[in-house]
């Protein structure tokens, strides 16, 4: 369970994200959506700690981020949006470093890394550099890590950008299945049709505030004139 | 050329923005703005009494030319010199070449733009060097205004050719080296060429002083046109000594033309050739090469290690794979014991041989406090040390999600730069026990004092760095250019070690026992309070600094 309680960023005196209150319970895929610069990211990055949070508190499985910023963070994986990770390592070494940030078995790791970049495709390419990477798979490397671990809670910022049809969708099977285990998935998507195909709640935010906030079918009945998901979408974020 | 100088416009404001710094750190440039002017004072004396020398001697035999000659020899060199780098980077290797290439630009225009952080540099270089160089001769010869209006002149048009040929020459080498395959290891080259040209350049003066102790001004005034010789091959450094030398005549007029007809020419030149040759050089620079994998090589990389001792690893990965901090912070650390053995080795019957055996008779306090005046200025110029955080560039935030103490990550740095400092100590060990036969014991006591020196060097650097990290690189020489970040620790280090140096130096103490006994005293209270220090900046900062 995630408890984000009123909490507020700004920068150079303006407010990124404002009083924003969200609970996620266990067992969801859950889509956060918004047009760019609603503060996605800023919850996001309050959320993992990279950002302070300037005021309220964000709760994760019971421990609260600032508070314990440490055993917190042992609760999640998260993917950024972007894939800036250390290119000078090569994708082994990239995924032994998570595995022994996260005090991954030796066994565990090798049945892991064996496992998750085998299904996406990269389990060749692990002796290269990061560096020569293609953005794509910089980012499957960046999810495999996240997954080595097997976190509670998944926090994926954009997590589908890059990826092509058959990791996406092997992607996609994997948050479900981690749902299906009682675990969260909390990401943040431009892309409408996969909040229609994959989630089970959704909140979509607009300048830094909750505009809306429920599951599919309650976000479909409250607003039964728009007979599609972009038309609301743009319904709910457009600054009048 | 409109859309040239508009892109260079761009080009210049990306790379000296002040936007997104902080009023403290702009205070901060000043401050380090003001501290350099002893500095430049200093040098400014030195070329005064340089110029005045020689002037003096070489005036009477109608020899005076050799003067600026040889100052524009040396400059040309110089700027070709320093041109290697720069140019290199700013075209090549900077990040930002592709997002330039996709947009619809003529080769010229980019290479235009291109060219303007370099050549800005140049001119920074320009002022502080050659224009009091030009003012002093001036001063000398007492030269009506004239010379003043030509030299500006002159001064304004040296640079261009230097870089001009240096960027054509790279142009030709990039398009047919093929050197896209091999990008790393031609930076590599290109940053140990600046330490294999200092060590070689004072290998031959050393060479040189022993084939015969003549005086310099000595041997100028026995050779005819010297002028000639010594600008043999620089043909503008003598147009621009002549046009300097035959004020008001018809030929100084005429070199000064010449002089100025080929800067142009060369501008022409170098836009020309780029246009043919840049983008056939630079296209491709972006891939990199895979190996054949290798399945068990893979597997056995897969054990579980300390978390401390993966992020050691990683920085240490890091700092031999990236050229820049390869050639900046291992080449660049090693530089001066590697230095300080050719020194010796260099000169066999010199002051510093046979040092060690003297040790003995010396007072025990000078010989502690000399030996550690060493360590602090070996140390203090420690790269890695200021390169900490902003190393990471983009990849910092990173160490923010992941589940592992500020002060780990810290700790894990400190000990990277430590190890780099630990290196050089032991290089010096080499040259202190084997080749100046220093006393074991002495030795001994001077690796415990440098080894804590070291700790001091390493901490400071990084709250130096800590305090206003620069991530936001498109090219990691963006870490050590520009930032004066260098001088900084070594101007903290020199002044707070040098004030210790002073008062022990003065003081009622004698022996070495007592002396090293009474600064390792003050290095550990020193080391305390630094880290006192600095776990209340990381508490304060570390999350704060994207």
């Amino acid at each position: 369970m995630i408890e984000i309680n009123q909490i507020s960023k700004s920068f150079a005196g303006k407010d990124a994200v404002k009083d924003l209150d969200l609970s996620i319970p266990d067992g969801k895929i859950f889509g956060f959506l918004g047009p760019n610069g609603a503060g996605k990211s800023t919850t996001i990055k309050m959320m993992t700690g990279i950002l302070p949070i300037d005021k309220g508190s964000i709760v994760m499985n019971g421990i609260d981020v600032s508070k314990d910023p440490i055993k917190a963070k042992l609760q999640f994986g998260y993917v950024p949006d972007r894939s800036d990770i250390f290119l000078r390592l090569k994708g082994i070494e990239y995924l032994n470093f998570i595995a022994d940030v996260f005090e991954v078995s030796q066994d565990m790791r090798k049945e892991k890394i064996e496992y998750l970049t085998k299904s996406f495709g990269i389990y060749e390419a692990l002796n290269d550099h990061i560096q020569t990477y293609s953005h794509g798979m910089r980012q499957k490397i960046v999810v495999s890590g996240v997954l080595l671990h097997d976190p509670d809670v998944w926090i994926l910022d954009e997590p589908l950008t890059g990826l092509d049809p058959k990791s996406s969708y092997t992607l996609k099977e994997m948050m479900r299945e981690h749902a299906s285990r009682g675990k969260i998935v909390f990401f943040s998507t431009h892309v409408l049709e996969v909040v229609e195909q994959l989630c089970d709640e959704v909140a979509i935010i607009n300048n830094g505030h909750v505009q809306f906030k429920g599951n599919m079918a309650e976000m479909k009945q409250q607003f039964a004139e728009d007979d599609n998901l972009e038309r609301l979408f743009l319904e709910l974020t457009q600054n009048e | 050329m409109n859309k040239a100088w508009k892109l260079m416009r761009i080009m210049v404001k990306m790379q000296l923005s002040m936007a997104n710094k902080s009023t403290t750190e702009k205070v901060g440039y000043l401050l380090i703005g003001l501290m350099m002017i002893p500095f430049g004072l200093l040098v400014l004396f030195f070329i005064q009494g340089l110029i005045g020398s020689m002037y003096a001697a070489l005036e009477p035999l109608g020899n005076e030319s050799v003067i600026l000659g040889l100052l524009f020899v040396m400059m040309t060199f110089f700027y070709c010199f320093i041109s290697i780098g720069t140019v290199l980077s700013s075209f090549y290797f900077a990040e930002d070449v592709e997002s330039f290439i996709s947009l619809p630009f003529e080769p010229y225009q980019i290479l235009f733009g291109k060219s303007a952080v370099p050549f800005l540099s140049l001119y920074g270089l320009n002022s502080i060097l050659l224009l009091p160089s030009l003012i002093f001769y001036g001063i000398h010869s007492s030269s009506g205004i004239l010379y003043y209006l030509f030299a500006v002149l002159i001064w304004a048009f040296t640079p261009i050719i230097p870089f001009v040929l240096t960027a054509i020459i790279l142009m030709f080498i990039m398009r047919f080296a093929n050197i896209s395959k091999n990008k790393d290891r031609t930076k590599v080259l290109v940053g140990l060429m600046g330490f294999i040209f200092a060590i070689g350049i004072n290998v031959l003066l050393r060479l040189d002083a022993g084939t015969g102790n003549s005086d310099i001004s000595q041997m100028f005034t026995q050779q005819n046109a010297l002028l000639e010789l010594i600008t043999k091959f620089f043909p503008t450094a003598y147009f621009s000594s002549i046009a300097l030398t035959e004020i008001g005549s018809w030929t100084g007029l005429l070199y000064f033309l010449t002089f100025v007809c080929l800067s142009v020419a060369a501008i022409v030149l170098f836009l020309t050739v780029g246009q043919r040759f840049y983008f056939k050089g630079v296209l491709g620079l972006s891939g990199g090469r895979r190996k054949t994998f290798k399945e068990e090589k893979m597997q056995k990389q897969l054990k579980p290690q300390s978390v401390f001792v993966s992020l050691w690893k990683k920085e240490m990965r890091i700092i031999l794979r990236t050229p820049t901090f390869f050639t900046q912070i291992v080449v660049q650390s090693l530089f001066f014991p590697l230095f300080f053995i050719v020194l010796i080795i260099m000169d066999p019957n010199g002051p510093l041989t046979g040092w060690g055996s003297q040790l003995n008779e010396m007072e025990g306090k000078k010989v502690i406090l000399s030996m550690f005046g060493l360590t602090v200025v070996a140390l203090g110029i420690n790269p890695a040390s200021f390169s900490s955080i902003s190393r990471d560039g983009k990849s910092w935030f990173n160490h923010l999600y992941l589940p592992i103490p500020a002060s780990n990550i810290i700790l894990s740095k400190l000990l990277v730069s430590f190890f780099i400092n630990f290196l050089s100590l032991l290089l010096l060990s080499v040259a202190a026990l084997f080749v100046l036969k220093v006393p074991l014991m002495i030795w001994l006591v001077w690796f415990i004092i440098s080894l804590i020196t070291g700790w001091i060097a390493s901490m400071a650097g990084l709250m130096i760095d800590f305090y206003s990290p620069k991530l936001n690189w498109t090219d990691e020489r963006e870490v050590f250019k520009g930032r004066f970040i260098g001088i900084v620790p070594l101007a903290l280090e020199a002044t707070v070690f040098g004030v210790i140096i002073l008062i022990l130096w003065t003081s009622g103490l004698h022996g070495i026992w007592s002396t090293s006994a009474v600064l390792t005293g003050i290095l550990i209270i020193l080391t305390v309070l630094i880290q006192y220090f600095l776990t209340m900046m990381v508490k304060r900062k570390y999350y704060n600094i994207l």
